[in-house]
């Protein structure tokens, strides 16, 4: 963070997990020069939005840097929920035993 | 293209069989994974670490390869705790029988003990023990993050000069005179005497092109995580009744899982009663958790031997092909020792450990078969 700091202004690119276009760009010249890594990386995507604020600007740094088009990288499956759903939700249906 | 060794799979058992070749100088290696590394079932797994197993051989393993998660943790800066395990249990009997794994436990170094709820309160706080009657305590288990470990390993690897292709898939070890000599990948020929299958749900079909079986079965597990929290509790906390087990991850979600019945080498996918099912168990352990968010749900193989340890070494008809597979869902630990294992093996010809050396293909062929009681979720 300190790093960060000095710098004045960091830019957000990923808000859930609070990662910036510094550390990105930082982990592609790492070597992390695919969406996945670079997700388990730094952890964009992983928030409660799974990465539907982010991973379209993360996609078009990473099409940038690569010079390659956004539609040839291999793009992440989106895991289910889509949206976060409370686990209350879930104790009211289906599953093994019931009681409650 | 030639290289020494060609190592296939790139999850933890893979990245850290290179790391250690890497580390006693053999760097003319080239890993290959399929898809991207971690993929299998490694980026998928619940992060736990720990020794109280009920064999010799995996006890003993498993705590060497604890000290090494802890040296490796600091060498190469990434998240690994010891938080403990919990095992509750609710009826006598499992009581009894965790006695007396405990006592194999302890006389291997492993310092497990039955401890009463009053003890699970304060090692879990927020925990409703009603219905516990005792736990099994695991001082020295823990976690540690698969993304952060498997990464560094991999970045550390390529420092030293290890080859890593991604997106580049095994398709035949080629093998002439009962010896290895290559590997045909989708992105040409390797020539090599030595090949390490560490492919995990893909051992058993690149096995089989080396013309040796492995009898492994590909079964599909299922966990979840939910949104972060600071830290709410330390250990992995396993009901024995049920198979459910709950760890608050490195990043602060809370990941959950248990066993529901599956048929092996299907494809995976969404169980819907998946969800339901895991979080009855624990609103009833953590009642708060009702109230918080599920993120997201998947699925991944346990790769399944048929006494639930792994296969590991040389195999006897093929000289220069190496197995590290089948650890029947507790593999992910294992990745340190048997990286250094494996590269013993390589290297000197023997692995340090000798019940590693009861724990290769020949036992199953000979009908030596050790089985493993403690196996979760
Ligand atoms: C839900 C779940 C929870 C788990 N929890 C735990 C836990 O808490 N603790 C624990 O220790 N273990 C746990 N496990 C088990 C653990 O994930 C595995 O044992 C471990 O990840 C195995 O690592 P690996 O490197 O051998 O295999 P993998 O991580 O599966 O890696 C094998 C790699 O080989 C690649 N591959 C396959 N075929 C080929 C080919 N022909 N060419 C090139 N590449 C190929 C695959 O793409 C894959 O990336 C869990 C597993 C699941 C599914
Ligand atoms: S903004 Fe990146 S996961 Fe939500």
């Amino acid at each position: 963070m300190g790093e960060k700091m000095k710098k004045g202004h960091p830019i957000f690119v990923c808000r859930c997990e609070n990662v910036t276009l510094e550390d990105i760009e930082k982990a592609i010249e790492e070597g992390y020069t695919d969406l996945e890594s670079l997700k388990r990386k730094l952890r964009i995507g992983m928030g409660p939005c799974q990465g539907r604020t982010c991973l379209p600007i993360v996609i078009r740094i990473l099409a940038r840097k690569l010079k390659k088009r956004p539609e040839e990288l291999l793009i992440p499956p989106s895991r289910p929920p889509i949206t976060p759903i409370p686990i209350e939700v879930f104790l009211a249906s289906g599953g093994e035993e019931d009681e409650e | 293209m030639r290289s020494e060794v060609v190592i296939i799979g790139g999850g933890m058992t893979g990245v850290s069989i290179a790391y250690q070749l890497a580390k006693r100088g053999i760097t003319d290696v080239i890993l290959l994974e399929k898809r991207y590394l971690g993929s299998g079932s490694s980026f998928r797994c619940g992060t736990g670490i720990r020794a109280s197993f009920t064999t010799e051989e995996h006890i003993v393993l498993q705590k060497h390869s604890i000290e090494m998660w802890k040296e490796l943790s600091e060498e190469l800066g990434f998240f690994y705790l010891r938080g403990g395990y919990l095992w509750l249990f609710r009826k006598e009997e499992q009581v009894n029988a965790f006695r007396e794994f405990s006592k194999i436990h302890n006389k291997y170094g492993v310092p497990t003990r039955i401890i009463y709820p009053d003890e699970i309160k304060e090692l879990a706080p927020t925990i409703n023990t009603e219905g516990i009657i005792a736990a099994l305590y695991d001082p020295l288990a823990g976690k540690a993050d698969p993304f952060g470990a498997v990464l560094s390993h991999a970045q550390a690897c390529k420092k030293m000069g290890v080859k890593i292709y991604t997106q580049t898939e095994a398709k035949k070890i080629d093998v002439r005179n009962g010896k290895v000599i290559g590997v045909d990948t989708t992105a040409g020929y390797i020539e090599t005497n030595k090949v390490v299958i560490a492919a995990g749900y893909g051992s058993r079909d690149i096995a089989k092109t080396a013309g040796v079986d492995l009898p492994l079965e590909n079964v599909p597990h299922h966990a979840l995580v939910t949104e972060k929290f600071k830290e709410v509790f330390k250990p992995l906390v396993i009901d024995w009744t049920s198979s459910a087990y709950i760890v608050q991850t490195y990043a602060g979600n809370i990941l959950m899982g248990i066993d529901i019945e599956e048929q092996p080498n299907i494809p995976l996918t969404q169980r819907i009663d998946f969800i339901p099912t895991v979080v009855k168990v624990m609103v009833k352990l953590f009642p708060w958790l009702r109230y918080v968010n599920v993120l997201r749900y998947w699925s991944g193989y346990y790769v399944m031997s048929p006494d639930r340890h792994p296969i590991l070494g040389p195999v006897d008809e093929v000289e220069g092909l190496y197995v590290a597979a089948g650890y029947s869902g507790h593999g992910y630990m294992m990745g340190p020792i048997v990286g250094r294992l494996i590269a013993e093996w390589i290297i000197d010809g023997k692995p340090s450990l000798p019940q590693a050396e009861r724990l290769t293909l020949r036992r199953i062929k000979e009908g030596k078969l050790i089985y493993e009681k403690a196996v979760v979720g």
